[in-house]
């Protein structure tokens, strides 16, 4: 027998072949050429053994190990947020509040940076008498505080201690003493309890 | 929140936005939908049990947290599966396997890995002799499957193993429809002349 005259079958074809659904035209061409029928045979067993490939599972840890790399969302703020935006979009009314609030502060970030550009050197000033300002507040502060120190009646004192560097020496000595020794009682105090005691029994 | 048998009731789409309200079982209930066939896919891909099973964590881990990016007009399956298909694509561009290895993995090197990797078939036989067959029929096949070109043997994956339309394979591999019915049409093709030997 010759073969048929007519198309190939195409991938479609086959599928259509193997549902039972090929067209006239194409099942006559099979039917006319034995060579073409026995390779849609053949190749209708190579779909019949992929469809019977087992089925395959990762290992039983498998869901678990995904989910220690997986970020599941808090349900609390994603809550949060949707009622947020749903009282925002609740009605006309809130939602042109929003936006019109939204707009004024687009608005006055925008001339306010325009602002800027446009009065670069009275910035400039305004930065140099505030700096200036706030240097002679602080002088004056430091005074202040410098003046109040020399009234006070143990003032003397301290200046005659200084004035002896073996009685400043003692005293710094004693101090030093002073703060280590609060230190430990200090750590004594905060430390924890030991978990238990050998000898309880309890 | 849904219970076992509920889940089973909701659509990809539905347990999606279960997942974006940030409930952690509809995470689980993807992963459960999904793990046999990414899985499946990627170890014909790749051919290596331990590194399917990598490929397939990255792919649920690149997807679960990219929850948010995913658009319910398309098929959830389509989206898993083209992330999945990229992974083991972008693996093997990075290293040309060629041949596959019925006794494990190309990159075991003692026997117990060789053991552990090896292709776990004919689970569903009930003598030895149907075993050995059905081990060497499905090993024939999978060593077929493994010597066609990659983007062959997605297609042909995609379409007789698991059985998905031409149209969503096209939109899984980012490939005209033509060209994916091509490339269907040259795998059988060549599947049939590889397995000619089994008649």
């Amino acid at each position: 027998m010759t073969p048929a005259p007519g198309p190939h079958l195409s991938a479609e074809d086959l599928d259509a072949w193997l549902a039972g659904a090929l067209s006239a035209d194409a099942q006559s061409h099979l039917e006319r050429c034995p060579e073409r029928l026995e390779r849609t045979q053949a190749e209708q067993e190579v779909v019949g053994m992929l469809s019977s490939l087992p089925l395959m599972s990762p290992s039983a840890e498998f869901a678990d190990r995904v989910m220690l790399s997986v970020t599941v969302p808090d349900p609390f703020a994603l809550r949060s947020l949707e009622s947020t935006r749903r009282r925002l979009f609740a009605t006309r009314r809130t939602a042109a509040l929003a936006a019109s609030i939204a707009l004024l502060t687009i608005c006055s970030m925008t001339a306010s940076i325009v602002w800027t550009l446009g009065h670069q050197q009275s910035l400039a000033e305004l930065g140099a008498w505030l700096a200036g300002e706030a240097g002679r507040a602080a002088w004056l502060a430091v005074r202040g505080v410098a003046s109040n120190f020399i009234e006070q009646p143990w003032y003397a004192g301290l200046r005659n201690l200084a004035a002896h560097p073996t009685r400043l020496g003692l005293a710094s000595a004693f101090a030093s003493l002073v703060y280590v020794g609060g230190i430990v009682a200090l750590r004594r105090l905060l430390a924890l309890p030991t978990p238990g005691v050998a000898h309880a029994n309890v | 929140m849904p219970s076992g048998p509920e889940w089973a009731r909701l659509s990809d789409q539905e347990v999606v936005l279960l997942a974006r309200g940030g409930q952690e079982a509809a995470y689980r209930e993807l992963i459960r939908r999904y793990e046999r066939p990414i899985f499946a896919l990627l170890f014909r891909m790749v051919r290596d049990r331990e590194l399917a099973e990598d490929l397939s964590q990255e792919t649920f881990v690149k997807a679960l947290n990219a929850i948010e990016s995913y658009r319910p007009e398309f098929k959830f399956s389509s989206w898993i599966f083209k992330i999945a298909n990229n992974a083991a694509i972008d693996h093997l561009r990075r290293r040309e396997l060629d041949t596959l290895s019925l006794d494990g993995s190309p990159h075991a090197e003692t026997p117990e890995a060789m053991q552990a990797t090896a292709l776990q078939i004919g689970a569903r036989q009930e003598s030895a002799l149907d075993a050995v067959e059905a081990k060497e029929l499905g090993g024939a096949i999978e060593a077929a499957i493994g010597r066609l070109r990659p983007e062959y043997r997605s297609c042909i994956l995609l379409r007789h193993v698991e059985g998905r339309a031409y149209e969503e394979i096209a939109e899984i591999l980012d490939l005209p429809l033509g060209t994916v019915k091509t490339y269907i049409h040259r795998a059988r093709n060549e599947l049939r002349q590889l397995l000619a030997h089994l008649k």
